[in-house]
């Protein structure tokens, strides 16, 4: 069919109206009325942050921003370096903190030679002057510190504006400024006692980042008018907490499942996975909005059951899925290489093969090049890891819920337990590590049945070895084979007698680096042998092998419906092309030889 | 006492001439299970006194209680004929006079027809059991239809005759008449389906292929049992004796002559098979009935009947039992019936091979089954599991077509899905043991021979309902079973206690193996589904599930049915999405397929395995499709085998074969989940009008083609005036003339239309016929119950798919639009349905 409108040849460069498009939904109103410099002085909080640069006598400072403040970063600058440029000259050069001289003093007792070169950078007041960056355009999510982007410009440390997801960082001093956000107390107020009339109900009160500043306030109010039971949340620096990133009862801090018996009242909308953790954790959560432009806002009763029976609905389609992609989707948070490792070593001991990849922003064409990939691991911030978005050929999970999908069928169990942050999924494997090792436990239990097959194949070498059994597929109800290519090729090297002496992980790399291994002797290609690339088993390559139609070679305008017929469509002879370099390519043999 | 051991059973599995598999197959409630028994009697495992009652195939206490069957059961017996002319009249090559029969009684409710199946896939022959009273019903031509395309040959037993002379009471010539009717409707059947290949199979009673019987009372007769008597006496040809018997044909006392018009000098003369057969009978009932014990004496010595010691004292029906036991046993007229007129394995397995096997017709594999061979190459098909006395484990229950399996053998497992050189579905793994089916026992054995129905143990991990087992590395996949009921009724379960999931995971593994129709699955939003053909086999499924397979507390759902998502008519216009880097265009636009080519796809007439130019061959020639358009169908979809089809019509365009899986996929996706509901779609062709690419292939990869497609599908799904299609079940009511009224108001108020509406012959019971959204059919037999004064009995099985009227599901205030709603708030998703500009680009 042709169409008219294609007559004329497309263009193909991407129209300017897409550049700035940011696909992340923001939670604030971009369209705010510019702020005046009062306003962002209590706002940014450029006291306290002058106040810290200074005490922590950093001299390169990286501003980070998320995309919606970016309007306001110039002004938060100019406020913060005239601020710095008052403290330096209000302040003597040596701090007159008391402690801060006990240091001073100390160094220089120790190191005499080094405060006399210190003494003459202090005398030039130039290199004194604390130098400011903003960082824009993050390359993850907006709530972590990107320190990769901070390194770049050798900042001491990053001053994070916005709200946060807290991850502990590796690398740099952070200074979070949450931006303090305006907000009715009486309206609050008046919203939490419609919702818990019963004055000895056990509340706990939370809020977003932006409004943590009032949970103190509201609190002493709340008390005033008789209610007995309430608790007040602050600021903590972690994420596995069992309320992410704010302090707990003390009651509830030996036995968590206490929790079960508090409601909680939390200000302003929850990211979804914020509110997933969280709904899982206490008996019910109330939000209080603060989008809503109603002068009288009402708490709603948040409901995640249905968002969590498709996160369960998720994990039970990706148990028998035999290629996992690690999405490495930051560069920051603490313990990430851990982590990582981990998680290839749960996969790999399930039998499964994994690919990692390192991307920036996720997307769904970026994902989705990888057909042979059936299910994604995320490593980033717990708060941006959930990514429930429908445009995602293959869904992608958490390293908790990872966890989950690799369990048999036998042991998963599904209580609605929820959790974003990924530390906790590492203290749970080491404590179980721990255990184990006392317990004098060391072999996996699929491994052990493992070796057991391979011995009992070894008598019989010329024969095809017995399968694996399939797996049932949760999802469709039917029975997918070879969900573990991993441990089927652990079955087919009979020569290997050693394996699975090893933990899971290592012992499928060490048996195919065996010399005897690829090429060294003729081995009986079974029908059902996978693909190998270099040696290895590689299910990725299999993929492609079985999976894949189009094997190049051919023409590229018909498509061989005709099977007999397909012979007769020749690809292109092969031939020798061009070589060389720019400068002169010569082709075939008209090369002068030299 | 078992009259009968395992090796002489063994024995006679070498001889396959002498193998009789068949089914009994019926309309629910007409007497299966009971006749079964005759059977099982007469080979010594049930005694004499419990047959009729015992139903000893019937082996879950909820068969026994319910009195219904639920689950198909096999059984091996060993039969005798006397020797000489009985043998020398088998139409087929025989081996002495031993014979094995195998038999499998299945259920009749119309929820369990997938059991029938899987039970006629590994039988040759039917016992076709119809009631006397109710004559042929539903059912009965259903699974009559079942057989005979699976080239199974029928034979007829007419039940319960005790009923229409006890209960009735009605007059010779009456009972001959409905004798003959009953033939006749089954005839008919037999006629519509006629095969060339099976030849004629139509039943007739003077051939012997008709047999007349009560299983209740454990006897039944057949013409020829009686012509054989009367032969004797006559002085005549028996062959003759046997059409004189049946038919238009009287014997003139007077004239002493058989004539073929039924008056002679103006008096009406008796028909012979009244006179002859139905005679002595009627005496019979009449004596004892009537208690003239002196008549019951005088009668039992002209028969030759002698009664025990403890037998004389009998009395009524006890006594009438007996003697007809003893005068015409079931088990002789059922054994001498099937054993002459049904065909051995070799027989059936040279004309069944064709529809047997998936592969050519001359590999190693095919000829071995058309020869029955146990030397050939190993062909079994396993047609269902049976759950094992050991908790989760099966037997896989199937039927040696070629070759020999013994215990060790190392077997190649197909799976359903497993095509030639590919390695889905296919295992590799040693058969443990081999084991003989007998009801509610299994008894070991060393090896099964072709021809032969076994089970097997150890292979069950590997199989989920049902596949091919074989040694040939070549060989292709027996053909799939196709059921007549499709699980179109769901509902979600959930555990009480979060700590019991692993329990009710492993349950509905459990479950999904040990029912061939059932599907289990977790929805997209995360919960528990089982399906089921519908109520009942649900509530069976499900009791099963609770109370055995899981074993833990459930909650259970209300029933719901799964909706498919269609096009009512072609794209307004052509859809376009733009990849996300805006360098790559596709141009879809989406149009019905077609109810009839949906419905070929569904029955497997039209097979994404099939060859794609008989496949456009068909295409073209039935359905009127373009030659070129057919081949070059890129795929089926959803599960690459679904109604949907991706048709490519473009016109030379540059790297298109390198975006054809990419498409593909996006394809499979877009189909298993569509636009409005999340529901699978259903009877859409989607044609790709026109792709622009961007001459790099790093910017044309699957990353960028897979979400565009879908979303380019979407679009053109929108555009094309998208409809919800909702399953609907074909109802079948009997019911009595009075009672109709009530059925009418039941129907209307559930959305069903009456489309036919019969008398059935001779009697005041009206057959009608109607078609029943499955929506609004909970419920509806308990009130058709109530509206018919407990009159009416229906049978409901899934039909089709039709448009659910009401409007656009895209308007939420038309009807279909609020069942998207519902859906979607179920599913978690956004309420309403995003129109097609989230899928659309602007060029």
């Amino acid at each position: 069919m042709a169409f008219s409108s294609l007559e004329a040849p497309p263009v193909l460069s991407t129209p300017e109206t897409h550049i700035f498009e940011d696909p992340t939904p923001t939670t604030f109103n971009p369209s705010e009325a510019a702020l005046s410099p009062e306003e962002v002085y209590t706002r940014y909080e450029i006291k306290r942050t002058v106040q810290e640069i200074r005490q922590g006598k950093w001299r390169r400072i990286a501003l980070q921003f998320p995309d919606d403040m970016l309007q306001d970063a110039p002004k938060v600058f100019e406020a913060l370096s005239s601020g710095l440029k008052v403290a330096r000259e209000t302040e003597p050069s040596e701090p007159s903190d008391a402690s801060d001289k006990v240091d001073q003093l100390a160094e220089e007792v120790q190191e005499v030679d080094i405060s006399a070169t210190r003494a003459s950078a202090e005398a030039s007041q130039e290199s004194d002057e604390e130098k400011l960056f903003i960082l824009a355009d993050t390359s993850y999510g907006a709530c972590c510190v990107d320190e990769v982007a901070a390194e770049h410009v050798n900042a001491d440390v990053v001053v994070h504006y916005g709200r946060s997801c807290l991850s502990p960082t590796a690398r740099l001093p952070v200074i979070y400024v949450f931006t303090r956000r305006e907000l009715s107390i009486e309206h609050v107020l008046q919203a939490f006692k419609g919702t818990f009339p019963e004055k000895a109900q056990k509340v706990i009160l939370m809020a977003d980042v932006t409004y943590a500043h009032h949970i103190t306030s509201i609190y002493e109010l709340l008390n005033k008018d008789g209610y007995t039971s309430l608790y007040a949340t602050s600021i903590i620096h972690d994420p596995s907490s069992p309320l992410p990133n704010r302090t707990i009862p003390k009651e509830v801090v030996d036995d968590h499942t206490l929790l079960q018996e508090y409601k909680l009242f939390h200000i302003s909308d929850p990211p979804q996975s914020l509110l997933m953790t969280l709904s899982s954790r206490v008996s019910d959560v109330f939000i209080y909005p603060t989008n809503t432009p109603t002068s009288s806002p009402q708490a709603l009763q948040a409901s995640t059951s249905l968002a969590l029976r498709r996160r369960y609905a998720i994990i039970t389609k990706l148990s028998t899925v035999p290629i996992f992609g690690i999405l490495i989707n930051t560069l920051s948070v603490k313990n990430y290489i851990h982590i990582v490792d981990h998680v290839k070593e749960r996969i790999a001991a399930a039998g499964k093969k994994s690919y990692t990849f390192v991307v920036g922003k996720v997307n769904a064409a970026k994902v989705a090049n990888f057909s042979e990939i059936g299910g994604w691991v995320i490593i980033g911030c717990w708060e941006s890891s959930l990514i429930e978005s429908k445009d995602f050929w293959k869904p992608i999970i958490t390293p908790y819920e990872l966890e989950l999908a690799l369990k048999d069928d036998e042991e998963r169990i599904w209580t609605g337990e929820w959790r974003g942050d990924f530390q906790g999924v590492l203290d749970e494997a080491q404590s179980q590590r721990a255990t184990q090792q006392a317990n004098g436990v060391s072999k996996e239990k699929g491994l052990q049945t493992g070796t057991e097959e391979t011995a009992a194949h070894g008598e019989d070498p010329d024969s095809e070895p017995e399968s694996a059994p399939p797996e049932f597929d949760l999802r469709t109800g039917r029975y997918v084979s070879h969900t573990r290519p991993m441990q089927y090729m652990q079955y087919a090297s009979p020569s290997d007698g050693a394996i699975g002496n090893g933990s899971g992980g290592t012992s499928a790399p060490k048996s195919v680096n065996d010399a005897r291994g690829p090429g060294a002797s003729l081995v009986k290609r079974f029908a059902g042998d996978l693909a190998t690339v270099g040696g290895q088993v590689s299910p990725g390559a299999e993929f492609l092998r079985s999976n894949r139609t189009w094997k190049g070679l051919g023409s590229d305008f018909e498509i061989a419906y005709d099977e007999e017929g397909s012979n007769d469509i020749q690809g292109a002879p092969v031939e020798e092309g061009r070589s060389g370099i720019a400068r002169g390519y010569t082709v075939g043999d008209d090369a002068p030889k030299r | 006492m078992v009259n009968f051991t395992i090796d002489e059973i063994r024995g006679l599995m070498d001889k396959p001439a002498n193998i009789r598999n068949m089914s009994v197959i019926a309309h629910v409630d007409h007497g299966k299970s009971t006749l079964t028994d005759s059977l099982v009697q007469r080979a010594g495992i049930i005694s004499a006194a419990k047959a009729g009652e015992a139903r000893f195939t019937d082996t879950r206490q909820d068969e026994q209680d319910r009195g219904i069957t639920i689950k198909s059961t096999a059984i091996s017996l060993y039969a005798q004929l006397p020797e000489g002319e009985d043998v020398n009249e088998i139409p087929q090559k025989v081996d002495g006079n031993d014979f094995l029969i195998n038999l499998i009684d299945s259920p009749g409710h119309v929820d369990f027809s997938s059991e029938v199946t899987a039970a006629l896939r590994v039988t040759d022959g039917a016992l076709v059991v119809v009631d006397c009273v109710e004559g042929v019903c539903v059912q009965t031509e259903t699974v009559l239809r079942q057989a005979l395309t699976e080239r199974i040959k029928p034979v007829v037993v007419i039940n319960k005759v005790d009923r229409t002379l006890l209960e009735l009471q009605v007059s010779k010539e009456d009972l001959y008449q409905t004798f003959a009717r009953t033939i006749e409707s089954v005839n008919v059947i037999i006629a519509t389906y006629f095969d060339k290949a099976l030849g004629d199979v139509q039943v007739y009673p003077d051939k012997g292929t008709v047999a007349f019987g009560s299983g209740l009372h454990g006897w039944a007769f057949t013409v020829r049992q009686f012509a054989v008597k009367y032969a004797k006496k006559f002085g005549v040809d028996k062959n003759k004796m046997m059409e004189r018997l049946w038919g238009d044909n009287y014997f003139n006392p007077k004239t002493k002559k058989w004539t073929k018009s039924g008056t002679h000098d103006g008096k009406p003369l008796e028909r012979a098979f009244n006179q002859f057969i139905l005679d002595p009978i009627f005496k019979v009932f009449n004596a004892v009935m009537n208690f003239k014990k002196d008549e019951i004496d005088t009668l039992l010595t002209k028969l030759d009947i002698k009664l025990a010691s403890n037998e004389t004292e009998l009395e009524g029906k006890q006594l009438l039992k007996t003697v007809m036991r003893k005068f015409l046993p079931a088990a002789d007229a059922l054994l001498e019936m099937m054993v002459i007129h049904l065909p051995s394995p070799v027989t059936a397995q040279r004309y069944r091979m064709e529809t047997l096997y998936e592969g050519p017709h001359d590999d190693e594999a095919a000829i071995g089954i058309r020869d029955c061979d146990p030397k050939g190459t190993l062909m079994l098909y396993v047609s269902k599991m049976v759950p094992t006395s050991d908790r989760g484990r099966f037997y896989a229950f199937g039927r040696v077509f070629s070759g020999t399996v013994r215990s060790g053998l190392k077997v190649r497992i197909q799976g359903p899905n497993y095509t030639p050189g590919r390695k889905e579905d296919l295992f590799v793994k040693s058969i443990q043991r081999t084991i003989l089916m007998m009801g509610r026992y299994i008894e070991p054995i060393d090896d099964v021979p072709a021809g032969n129905i076994l089970g097997l143990v150890g292979v069950d991990q590997f199989l989920l309902k049902s596949g091919t087992l074989t040694t040939l590395e070549t060989a292709h996949n027996m053909k799939v079973m196709k059921f007549s009921v499709s699980p179109v009724v769901q509902r979600s379960v959930e555990v009480k206690n979060a700590q019991d999931l692993p329990k009710l995971v492993e349950g509905l593994k459990r479950l999904s193996k040990s029912d061939p129709c059932v599907l289990t699955s977790i929805s997209e939003s995360g919960e528990h589904i089982v399906a089921g053909a519908g109520e009942l086999h649900l509530e069976i499924c499900l009791k099963d599930l609770e109370e055995d397979h899981a074993g833990v507390p459930l909650r259970i759902s209300d029933p719901v049915v799964q909706y498919r998502e269609s096009v009512n008519g072609e794209s307004s216009m052509t859809a376009l999405s733009k990849s996300p880097n805006k360098h790559n265009r596709l141009y879809v636009t989406a149009q019905p397929l077609g109810e009839e080519v949906s419905q070929d796809i569904e029955q497997g007439k039209i097979n994404p395995r099939d060859d794609f130019k008989a496949r456009a061959r068909i295409l073209a020639d039935e359905h009127g499709w373009d030659v070129t358009d057919a081949r070059k169908i890129w795929c089926f979809g959803p599960d690459t085998t679904g109604a949907n089809l991706l048709v490519d019509q473009t016109k030379a365009v540059q790297y298109l074969n390198e975006i054809k899986d990419s498409f593909v996929s996006g394809f499979q996706w877009a189909t298993k989940e569509g636009p409005i509901a999340e529901e699978p779609m259903r009877a859409v062709r989607f044609n790709v009008m026109d792709v622009t690419l961007h001459a790099d292939a790093i910017h044309r990869g699957g990353g960028q083609i897979i979400p565009t497609a879908r979303r380019a599908l979407y679009a053109a799904t929108l555009l094309a005036d998208p409809g919800l299609l909702e399953p609907v079940f074909l109802v079948e009511i009997q019911v009595p003339e009075q009672a109709m009224g009530g059925i009418y108001g039941v129907l209307t108020r559930r959305r069903g239309h009456v489309f036919s509406e019969e008398q059935r012959p001779g009697t005041p019971l009206f057959n009608v016929k109607a078609y029943l959204p499955v929506n609004e059919s909970f419920g509806f037999s308990s009130d058709l119950r109530a509206a018919t004064a407990g009159q009416a009995f229906p049978q409901s099985v899934f039909d089709h798919w039709q448009l659910l009227p009401g409007g656009s599901p895209l308007d939420p205030s038309s009807k279909p639009g609020q069942v998207v709603q519902e859906m979607r708030k179920r599913k978690g998703i956004k309420v309403e349905v995003p129109g097609y500009e989230n899928y659309y680009d602007k060029l």
